[in-house]
């Protein structure tokens, strides 16, 4: 490591990290990745076909593996080992992390719709919320360079809610399965389209990638790299360079700035023997994740920055979104008993329902601002530690009537936009410390009205689907009741938002903050929206295009 | 107390994940858990609300397995098993009441579901906490119905004797009698616990008709002619063929 001099530092190795140490390592420059949890590799790691049945419990979840026992999630979830995260008087805020290398990039569900002129220019249409500080034009060859590199299949739709990628850059989708052509005839009757998900899995191989072979569901990560994770792509193709280290289980506690306010570099533990360690970089990029990356700023404090560093306009922590979601489903009575094939394909969404209200949010026909989509659930999954439905009796006929079922339901599962507001942001808590000593974040959080009324049209839009699939739907939960929790649907984002002035913004275009010029943020927390679209192929777009203007200035010797 | 004639229904020489160290925990938990789901017989008694069982199980104490277990070679034996050899017994046999044998079609028991129940009720998350507190009551609650109506356990009672108790906490009705309504909801959860533990084994896979976890060269094929023919004559029914999606060839 001494003779490497690296020069950049960047801090993550997520979706933002990754793609960022890619970046600068194939433009030639050296770079020094620290990631809080261990290594992790894959293409050994990787339950692939594991049964249900060879887990404990079934495989289901539980506190030590929230989303199941074979979940790629290491030392996380709602709650990662010593490290807590507390919660304001009548704030119920979720936060997962992971502590592995690659980060969430390992189990995410590889939704990849592109953010479109529409959402990044939402306050100049409405009002509300915060512009991006570019157009969507600026942005459009990222997005192809990201959709290339990261292998997304999906197609063209020509919807106002689906920019279109470059010809040959998207990967064709499989085909849909019958309860997406059910659900997709129901929602085409009230004049609403679906259309293939856009999708980080590769059905055509690529790199050493394979393509994917339709079995083992990609949230327990993929050994031959058909499902996008930073693990099995950008990681390995980074060290091939020779450009890029990589230091595991460093927890990084502070940047570190001389008397000037000049980012000198980092401190972290070292995790296994709690020592700690400074080490010194020309520039530092922050992709710790949305609200880690805040943290440590506002942990951060000098006599220069007595808010926390690069916070002089006091917005560092604020503004934090995450996705709204809500959820209905139903039996559907026709499609019980239906034959029988394998339904497994790339393991989630083959068709879904993006944002069809464009026109009539513009007429004003619509009471709540911002879209939503559809990711639909249905299909016949492999059998779990419970079985669906109102079941009465035993024997035979009990048995019968579970094989009738399986495979009949629909759900509809809401993903939209929340705008920011006052109530909703992230602090530094007074009193709690996680082992290393390092302050831990404290959450606050509120819906507004205008998530509510959105929840309120989805589940109603929701229930006229399963009804005209030929469901009965019990009467509709209040938004209130039916909406996630913060944080739940693991999309937070905006907490060191990026902008066009130093007064309400962390950083500029780039990533770079305004208050200290050799240092960058590359996760969500740049996000100066949270459009209803997953947010992870956009942070890595982000963080494509800063890293290259970064390199760019690198070259120039401009900082 | 009426010596069971079929007390060694169930066999469980091994756990489903073919355990070999799973003989010795389970004479560790069976020590632990002592008999604890039966009543005194003289303790029982049925009122308008039937009678319920007041349980004073031992605390759970293993740790779970952590977050960061071995995902490839999971642990055969994340805890020790609780359940005493006659309530594996009673769980066996409650298991294929649920689930028969039907001709080539392994029942509950055959697939080693009392063993997927007993880890359930044994693992100390709270979620199976609370299931176990449901179950071990709703097992001893039954082993009491027995005493009362014909002075036997469960286990000893001819299977027309089963099922007459089986029928009156199998089914949720608006006209069910009070003194069967705990016992309803409760045995509601178990069987739903062995409905999953049974499909969810490879046998119960092939029986509910599970076709995926198998590797596919080339694209996914999509639906079957089959499956696309239903799905036309569903389309036709509800009235949405006009709407139907276009696929690309």
């Amino acid at each position: 490591m001494a003779d490497f001099n690296h020069k950049v530092l960047v801090i993550g190795s997520g979706a933002g990290g990754a793609m960022a140490a890619y970046t600068l390592a194939k433009a030639g420059h050296k770079v020094l990745m620290l990631e809080a949890g261990r290594d992790y590799d894959p293409k050994i790691e990787t339950p692939m076909f594991k049964r249900k049945s060879d887990a404990p419990l079934m495989a289901a979840g539980n506190k030590d593996k929230n989303f199941g026992f074979y979940d790629a999630t290491v030392d996380g979830g709602w709650q990662v080992p010593n490290e807590p995260y507390t919660s304001a008087k009548d704030s119920d805020f979720m936060w997962w992390r992971s502590r592995m290398l690659g980060g969430r990039t390992n189990h995410w569900g590889r939704y990849s719709l592109r953010f479109s002129q529409h959402d990044f220019k939402g306050k100049s249409r409405d009002g509300l919320g915060a512009d991006w500080p570019f157009d969507y034009e600026d942005i459009a060859p990222w997005y192809d360079k990201t959709e290339e590199i990261v292998g997304v299949c999906g197609t063209n739709t020509g919807l106002d809610d689906m920019p279109s990628s470059s010809e040959g850059v998207l990967q064709p989708p499989p085909k849909p399965r019958i309860p997406e052509l059910l659900m997709a005839a129901a929602a085409k009757k009230h004049n609403i389209q679906a259309v293939p998900m856009h999708r980080a899995v590769l059905t055509r191989p690529k790199d050493n990638r394979a393509a994917c072979f339709y079995a083992t569901p990609c949230g327990h990560g993929c050994s031959i790299g058909a499902a996008f994770q930073t693990t099995t792509s950008l990681i390995p193709l980074a060290k091939e360079t020779g450009n890029l280290q990589v230091i595991t289980d460093a927890m990084v506690k502070s940047v570190d700035v001389d008397k000037e306010g000049k980012v000198i570099g980092v401190t972290y533990v070292d995790k296994p023997s709690g020592d700690e360690h400074s080490v010194v970089s020309k520039v530092v990029i922050l992709a710790a994740s949305a609200c880690e990356s805040a943290r440590l700023l506002l942990n951060s404090k000098s006599h220069k920055f007595p808010k926390g560093l690069a916070n002089s306009s006091g917005q560092v922590g604020h503004n934090l979104m995450d996705s709204t979601g809500a959820s209905l489903g139903a039996l559907i009575p026709s499609l019980k008993g239906r034959p029988r094939y394998n339904e497994d394909g790339h393991t989630a969404n083959h068709l879904f329902i993006p944002w069809w209200g464009h026109k009539a949010q513009a007429k004003g026909e619509l009471d709540f601002p911002r879209g939503y989509h559809f990711e639909v659930g249905s299909g016949f999954h492999e059998p779990g530690s419970w079985v669906s439905g109102e079941l009465d009796g035993y024997g035979v006929k009990l048995k019968q009537q579970a094989r009738d079922h399986y495979g009949a339901y629909i759900g509809f599962a809401l993903r939209g936009e929340m705008l920011p507001n006052k109530h909703s942001y992230m602090e530094i808590d007074d009193e709690a410390k996680d082992k290393w000593g390092i302050p831990v974040a404290k959450f606050h959080f509120k819906w507004s009205d205008h998530e509510l009324k959105q929840i309120e049209h989805g589940l109603k839009t929701a229930k006229l689907l399963l009804e005209s699939m030929g469901a009965e739907v019990d009467e509709l939960p209040p938004a209130e009741k039916a909406i996630s929790k913060g944080g739940q649907i693991i999309h937070e984002v905006g907490t060191t938002r990026m902008g066009s002035s130093a007064k309400d913004s962390v950083t500029n275009q780039w990533g770079q903050t305004w208050d200290c010029h050799n240092l960058f943020v590359m996760d969500a927390g740049v996000f100066a929206s949270n459009p209803h679209k997953n947010c992870t192929l956009t942070i890595m777009t982000l963080a494509m295009r800063n890293a290259s203007w970064l390199a760019e200035q690198l070259d120039k010797g401009a900082l | 107390m009426t010596v069971p004639n079929n007390s060694h229904y169930y066999e469980s020489g091994m756990s489903r994940r073919e355990s070999l160290k799973w003989l010795g925990i389970l004479a560790a938990g069976s020590t632990m858990a002592t008999l604890s789901g039966c009543s005194k017989a003289t303790d029982i008694v049925a009122g308008a609300t039937g009678h319920w069982p007041d349980l004073d199980l031992p605390a759970i104490t293993a740790k779970g397995y952590g977050q960061d277990p071995n995902l490839i070679v999971p642990l055969e034996s994340p805890w020790p098993r609780t359940l005493s050899v006659e309530q594996l017994n009673l769980v066996a046999i409650l298991s294929d009441i649920i689930v028969p044998r039907e001709a080539d079609i392994p029942s509950a028991s055959e697939v080693m579901v009392p063993d997927v129940v007993d880890e359930w009720v044994s693992a100390p998350y709270s979620s199976q906490q609370r299931d176990r507190m449901t179950i071990m009551a709703v097992l001893a609650w039954i082993d009491d119905e027995a005493k009362l109506r014909f002075n036997k356990l469960f286990s000893a009672l001819s299977h027309t004797q089963q099922i007459a108790i089986i029928d009156d906490i199998a089914y949720d009705s608006e006209q069910k009698p009070a003194e069967f309504e705990r016992a309803t909801q409760a045995f509601a959860r178990f069987r739903n616990l062995v409905l999953g533990a049974f499909f969810c084994s490879p046998q119960g896979n092939l029986d509910i008709g599970y076709m995926g976890n198998v590797a596919i060269a080339g694209d996914y094929p999509g639906p079957t002619p089959e499956a696309r023919q239903h799905l036309k004559s569903v389309l036709d029914e509800l009235g949405l063929s006009e709407f139907a999606y276009l696929e690309e060839s």
